[in-house]
């Protein structure tokens, strides 16, 4: 089955499963696959901190990184996969031009992350981060292969 | 070169379809301050196309009516004529905007989508800044990128060049400039002269990525500026040029924006979008 993540979401899947997001620019898109079981989940999270709105963090953890990033481990955990395992991908948090630091979103994004994976004793695996490019994420779950497309490129994350 | 392609793009621009007639006399009464739910009535009663998808609009989960709205009479009472007249302008140009859009690699469907999330989150940004509301921040957000119909085919065809110039860290639509010998900021401030708008509204298109150039700064184009990379940002009609475009720091400080006021607006701005979008998606 083909899942797709919008803003502000999230999917899991297994083995044939394949997950996709579009268009992420400042954006989080985070990928946790378990090779030995299969199993994967991708969250595509637009802001960084949910105390900014704490009514629509209730209503959708997955619009926040803080609140986001967590639940997809949990859900990646209650599915079978392993700590020990798991391979963590990051893409998107881009930036428009300039130096304005009120824009900077992405920037604001991968730092709770990274913050967020410190404090779990969890390492980034691979990231495709900053720049300017909106990208779209291809994750598919028989392989754990992860495929970015910018500016009309694919590679592999 | 430049001045034959220059040539051939005006051309087009001249060729560009006219305004909607319903929308183009509405929007004359946007500017009267006289004006009565009559007078929509009368214009509407011979397009019941619009009228229905005015209708769709109003009863959309946007407003949050508790009851359904069956009347156009109703619906000024409800909304207020001017926020009414926003609406029909919305539905008039779905039917442009709503085409895949070249060059920059829109598929159908996600311009109109962008168009209107910029004029959501506008109105939005003028409600958190706590800024004197102007009429025409919704309709001016919603025509920004119109331009961009015209261009988009020119662009496709430069499209090496212009990304070569692009990846020298310059601004999308400054790249477009130097190798088509303009933009789709002038290029949409062009097509809605010619649909004879006011000049306030067809200088927030003119300048809605270079706030700072026009001959006097604006409000209304401080609003639409940041609204529209804000909607970039969170992925809302971002192309493929993707968010190579500059934030004006001037318009920032002008509008006395903060991270938090920006952080607000686009939590809010996704519901708004699919509150309102799904009115013409679910037909």
């Amino acid at each position: 089955m083909r899942h797709v993540v919008v803003v502000g979401d999230m999917k899991v899947g297994k083995k044939e499963d394949s997950i996709v997001t579009y268009a992420l620019g400042s954006c989080l898109g985070l990928t946790v696959y378990d090779p030995v079981a299969q199993v994967g989940g991708m969250l595509h999270a637009m802001l960084p901190l949910s105390r900014i709105n704490p009514q629509k963090a209730e209503a959708n953890p997955f619009m926040f990184v803080d609140t986001g990033v967590p639940k997809l481990f949990k859900k990646i955990y209650s599915m079978g996969g392993q700590k020990a395992r798991l391979i963590v991908k990051a893409a998107g948090c881009g930036q428009p031009l300039g130096k304005n630091e009120i824009f900077k979103i992405g920037d604001r994004n991968y730092t709770i992350l990274k913050k967020l994976l410190w404090k779990n004793g969890i390492l980034l695996n691979a990231r495709d981060i900053g720049g300017t490019g909106g990208r779209t994420v291809y994750f598919d779950l028989s392989t754990g292969r992860t495929i970015i497309s910018s500016k009309g490129l694919e590679n592999e994350l | 070169m430049k001045q034959t392609k220059l040539l051939n793009i005006l051309a087009k621009v001249k060729s560009f379809p006219s305004m909607p007639e319903a929308a183009a006399k509405l929007l004359v009464l946007l500017d009267n301050n006289d004006t009565t739910a009559a007078q929509i009535e009368q214009i509407l009663r011979y397009d019941p196309g619009l009228t229905a998808n005015l209708l769709r609009l109003t009863n959309s989960a946007y407003f949050g009516r508790p009851c359904q709205v069956g009347s156009v009479n109703q619906a000024v009472v409800l909304l207020g004529w001017k926020k009414l007249i926003q609406l029909v302008m919305a539905s008039c140009v779905n039917a442009v905007m709503g085409k895949p859009v070249l060059g920059y690699d829109l598929p159908a469907g996600e311009l109109w989508r962008h168009s209107i999330a910029v004029s959501v989150a506008a109105e939005d940004l003028v409600k958190e800044l706590k800024i004197a509301k102007s009429e025409e921040i919704f309709t001016a957000a919603l025509l920004h990128d119109v331009g961009k119909l015209v261009l988009g085919g020119f662009v496709k065809e430069d499209l090496e060049k212009i990304e070569i110039e692009a990846s020298r860290g310059i601004s999308f639509e400054v790249a477009e400039r130097i190798v088509l010998g303009t933009d789709h900021a002038e290029i949409g401030a062009q097509i809605l002269k010619n649909w004879s708008f006011p000049p306030t509204l067809v200088n927030a298109v003119r300048w809605h990525h270079d706030p700072d150039s026009a001959d006097k700064t604006d409000t209304l184009t401080d609003i639409v500026h940041v609204a529209n990379i804000l909607c970039l940002m969170i992925g809302i009609g971002v192309g493929r040029e993707g968010l190579c475009y500059k934030p004006s720091p001037l318009a920032t400080k002008r509008l006395g924006l903060r991270t938090n006021d920006l952080e607000m607006v686009a939590s809010r701005t996704l519901q708004y979008v699919d509150d309102l979008c799904n009115v013409f998606e679910s037909r």
